[in-house]
């Protein structure tokens, strides 16, 4: 199974490739993406499997991404991963196409619960 | 009937946005950090609510938050306890030298991260900015402050009204 991990820092998606594989999802391809348009552009040369987003990004949004995937046809499973979990945007992100939204910080348990169901 | 004089100082009072400590106390803001700390730095990690002297050379990351309540939340340290943050968060993945990029991503994110946290407890909705890395901005008045140690460096989280700056100046 190949992962798309797409956020703006560096750091974060260190942080998040770790707790996949602390959260023993860790004989996957791992692609990474810097912005919502990288993603968008890696999503038709990758062939992800799954992608796991931020939502605040220079260039392209998640959410403007996860929009522009399925207009374009792509019903790759898309779920966030942000510092931002309020209500509107757990909807936003419902109504996009989202499968789920984990808000940051999160633990290896947190993936699991979101994960579990999604990558085989 | 009496025409009032329309300034921009008396819209900016009278429509006044709530104080920042009406919306949020010391200890939320305490126990968010600790939160992001504990799973974002390590789970033995802990930020002790006692004052310290920062360095000169002190380092800020902040994000915006602008909804009902504008403001921004800030988190302010000394270069080198910045560096062990960013270590600590690339873990493994941290080459024997940080460059600059790594120690203000490191910083930034975890600005973003409680930010995002602080900015979920406020009204909604709102819109998070992203994290910038710098000088840190001056506060005002309408201000939450909490000063910590982390492994007995100084480290503030404050989170701070625009408005109220604005009104100070």
């Amino acid at each position: 199974m190949k992962i798309l991990v797409a956020d703006d820092s560096r750091v974060m998606r260190q942080i998040v490739i770790r707790t996949l594989r602390q959260a023993g999802y860790d004989d996957h391809d791992i692609v990474e993406a810097e912005d919502g348009a990288d993603a968008l552009a890696k999503v038709s040369s990758e062939k992800p499997d799954l992608v796991l987003s931020d939502w605040n990004m220079p260039n392209m949004t998640g959410i403007e991404c996860l929009v522009a995937m399925r207009a374009s046809g792509s019903a790759v499973p898309f779920g966030f991963v942000t510092s931002e979990g309020s209500p509107e945007m757990r909807e936003k992100a419902a109504n996009a196409g989202a499968l789920f939204l984990i808000a940051k910080p999160f633990t290896a348990d947190t993936f699991n619960e979101h994960l579990d169901g999604v990558i085989a | 009937m009496t025409e009032l004089q329309d300034t921009g100082l008396r819209r900016r009072a009278d429509d006044a946005a709530p104080s920042i400590t009406d919306l949020i106390d010391e200890e939320t803001v305490q126990s968010i950090a600790q939160e992001a700390w504990s799973a974002l730095v390590g789970e033995d990690e802990f930020l002790v609510p006692l004052p310290g002297d920062l360095p000169e050379d002190a380092v800020s990351s902040w994000v915006d938050v602008r909804g009902p309540w504008n403001g921004t939340v800030v988190i302010t340290t000394g270069r080198s306890t910045a560096e062990q943050l960013s270590r600590e968060l690339l873990k493994e993945h941290a080459p024997p030298v940080l460059d600059e990029e790594d120690i203000e991503d490191g910083l930034g994110e975890l600005a973003n991260v409680v930010g995002g946290n602080v900015k979920a407890v406020l009204p909604g909705p709102s819109a998070l900015g992203l994290p910038v890395v710098g000088d840190a901005p001056v506060a005002g008045p309408d201000t939450c402050r909490v000063d910590l140690l982390w492994r007995g460096q100084s480290l503030t989280i404050s989170v701070q009204g625009t408005a109220g700056a604005l009104l100070d100046q």
